[in-house]
């Protein structure tokens, strides 16, 4: 052929309502239409939820040595630099990328979502971005899927996207759902499975997503002796959203000394699964939970003040929760941060630093704009914590006394030496 | 009159769009070319001015990256392209294409004959590399490099480790300012072979080389992967050109052909 491709015509389309295959003129396979499409029987199973011991009694936990904490959580695993691997995807095929996975002044700060312009002479763009937290999917899969739909979404918010230009993709990595002797809990991975599944549509509905594609892979389960060892419930939630302009994204490392930073949304004492209790060692705990009512309104008017111009830097509170964000946006910066976190005091230090409640940005606002944000997100979560500064000092106090007191290569190091490669 | 840009395409080359819209942002007309098609009427070479083989991964980089195109475009249009180069016209390799250039000997072309001195292997940390990275240009009689001092444009690379035959080789290529681009770090200054300012452990921090003549370029980083501002890693937090600085290396070879062929 002209292009040097290998190509074979195998066959034809028929009207004898029968898939035929012949071999050297022989017929070696016929099966009808009905039994190809129809013949398999619907399975019936039985799903029935078995509460876990993690929904009783919230563990409580007092920190001794916050800043120790801090660079603990930034080198988890599901927080820690992923660079060297990220690297070794090109991430830049046909000069298209707007938004890199790495960002800032050193080119190594975590980026929300990523933007390609797919189209050199337009200016529209392609926001694509990922959620996933199989971590709550013990404490509940409902409130795993809604928050993983919500990180996803949110990473979108955060370099400008809007509700309502979003579409998503849902694939599934389950356990094995279907009860049997080798597998006793097959009915409780059942129930999970109802329960995600009435997420996905709960969530989806209320960010008007339609599911464009997705798969699932129900199986997830080893064997070895008497030892089984499953996956917990998992979803990758990917979201793409049509961005007007390329030029008005936003990036997430901090831009310059002086600017404001606030916490947008709010901020509850939803501490299980977190990476805070990871590192702790703790069980149990209240799961993060998606308002969508709250979220809705706020990435509503987020996504109008940065058309507007006004948001310096944005990220979004994810793994580790509001502390890792102010990290990682001040290492990504070469910036300092000396904040107060008095407007959340009335939450428990350890909530206040590493809650993963969904719903939460941090951005970063030019002083001169101050006023014309403050005004047009009247009405919402909003709160001053303090400012960008040129120092290499990352501290974070409530109301006045010090918790946080950091150099920001330190920070940066704990997030990126775990999987250096 | 227009300068005429034969853009190579075919058997996994993938940067062959946006090396054509360099070059028609830099003001020459550009078209996509199938290999295979040149093979069946390289007459198609005449009409042009400038020969560029863009990234990608050619047949799959099978045996060594860029290989078997090299042998095609060596064995198959080897008179033709020779032809093409002897007529004073313009020609760029660029990751891919530098190492199919490197491998059929159409660089550094000493002699003005397809002969292999120099090539391009895996880098020294054994991993493909996405990052972006800061050139330098030498003095050298390179058409391509001209004004330009310091370049920041991405490499995207597992084999873009530069290595001469011998001594004699980096000597020559040296005494004939054949080296137009080595890798520094951001602030211009050498990168003495250290990672990640040097990515791939390249001899003498070599990133790209022309022949004698200054005609042909060959460079494993991308100056077509940096035409528009947002392309650039830092541009949400720097101010910058409308323009991306690798246009540059277009806007010089379209400059040159205008004017000379």
């Amino acid at each position: 052929m002209q292009r040097s491709v290998e190509a074979t015509v195998l066959g034809e389309f028929t009207d004898s309502g029968l898939l035929e295959c012949y071999y050297e003129g022989k017929c070696i396979a016929q099966i009808s239409m009905d039994f190809l499409h129809n013949g398999v029987p619907r399975m019936h199973l039985e799903a029935a939820l078995t509460p876990t011991p993690a929904t009783a009694s919230p563990p409580r936990v007092t920190e001794s040595n916050f800043k120790q904490a801090l660079l603990s959580v930034l080198g988890a695993l599901n927080v820690c630099s992923k660079e060297p691997f990220v690297r070794m995807y090109d991430h830049e095929v046909q000069g298209q990328s707007v938004l890199k996975p790495f960002q800032g002044i050193s080119h190594d700060g975590p980026g929300d979502a990523g933007v390609i312009r797919p189209l050199p002479n337009s200016k529209r763009g392609i926001a694509v971005a990922c959620g996933i937290t199989p971590k709550y999917s013990e404490l509940d899969a409902y409130h795993m899927m809604a928050c993983a739909v919500d990180e996803a979404v949110r990473n979108l918010v955060c370099v400008g996207a809007r509700l309502g230009h979003i579409a998503g993709l849902d694939n599934f990595c389950w356990p094995d759902p279907v009860e049997s002797d080798k597998n006793p809990d097959g009915a409780h991975k059942l129930a999970q499975l109802v329960r995600c599944c009435q997420a996905l549509y709960d969530t989806c509905v209320a960010y008007d997503i339609p599911l464009i594609s997705g798969k699932d892979s129900m199986k997830n389960d080893y064997r070895i002796g008497d030892t089984k060892i499953s996956i917990p419930p998992t979803v990758l939630f990917t979201a793409a959203a049509v961005l007007e302009d390329v030029e008005r994204v936003v990036s997430m490392d901090a831009k310059q000394a002086g600017d404001l930073v606030y916490v947008l949304g709010e901020t509850r004492e939803e501490l299980g699964g977190s990476e805070y209790f990871g590192v702790r060692g703790l069980g149990g705990g209240a799961v993060p939970q998606v308002d969508t009512t709250r979220t809705r309104r706020l990435y509503d008017s987020l996504a109008e003040v940065m058309e507007a111009g006004l948001v310096a830097s944005c990220h979004d509170c994810s793994d580790g929760g509001l502390a890792v964000a102010l990290a990682e946006m001040a290492f990504a910066g070469g910036l300092g941060m000396a904040l107060d976190l008095g407007p959340l005091r009335g939450l428990p230090m350890e909530a206040a630093l590493f809650s993963e409640t969904p719903g939460r940005f941090v951005a970063t606002i030019r002083p001169e704009n101050q006023t014309e944000f403050e005004a047009r997100m009247q009405g919402q979560s909003v709160h001053f914590l303090g400012r960008v500064t040129g120092e290499d000092e990352f501290n974070i106090a409530r109301d006045g006394q010090t918790l946080v007191r950091a150099k920001v290569g330190e920070l940066k190091q704990a997030w990126q030496r775990p999987l250096q490669l | 009159m227009a300068v005429r840009v034969l853009v190579l395409t075919g058997f996994g080359i993938n940067c062959e769009r946006e090396t054509a819209f360099a070059f028609e942002r830099a003001g020459a007309r550009a078209r996509l070319v199938h290999l295979n098609d040149l093979i069946a009427d390289p007459s198609r070479l005449d009409w042009h001015h400038v020969f560029a083989i863009p990234g990608g991964f050619s047949f799959g980089d099978d045996i060594a990256s860029g290989k078997i195109l090299a042998n095609r475009l060596r064995y198959r249009l080897g008179g033709p392209l020779q032809k093409f180069l002897d007529d004073g016209k313009l020609a760029i390799g660029i990751c891919n294409g530098f190492q199919v250039m490197a491998k059929m000997g159409m660089l550094p072309y000493f002699d003005g004959q397809f002969a292999q001195e120099v090539t391009l292997t895996h880098n020294d940390s054994s991993r493909f590399e996405d990052r972006w990275v800061t050139l330098a240009a030498a003095a050298s009689p390179c058409v391509w490099t001209r004004g330009v001092e310091l370049l920041e444009v991405p490499v995207r690379h597992g084999e873009g480790k530069f290595v001469v035959r011998d001594a004699e080789v980096l000597a020559r290529l040296e005494q004939n300012r054949q080296i137009v681009l080595r890798y520094v770090q951001r602030d211009g200054a050498p990168a003495s072979g250290a990672f990640p300012a040097n990515p791939n452990g390249s001899v003498d921090d070599i990133a790209g080389i022309c022949d004698p003549s200054g005609r042909i370029l060959g460079l494993m980083p991308h100056p077509e992967a940096h035409v528009h501002r947002t392309n650039h890693p830092r541009w949400t937090r720097e101010t910058l050109p409308a323009e991306g600085a690798g246009l540059r290396i277009f806007h010089n070879a379209v400059s040159y052909a205008a004017a000379t062929v």
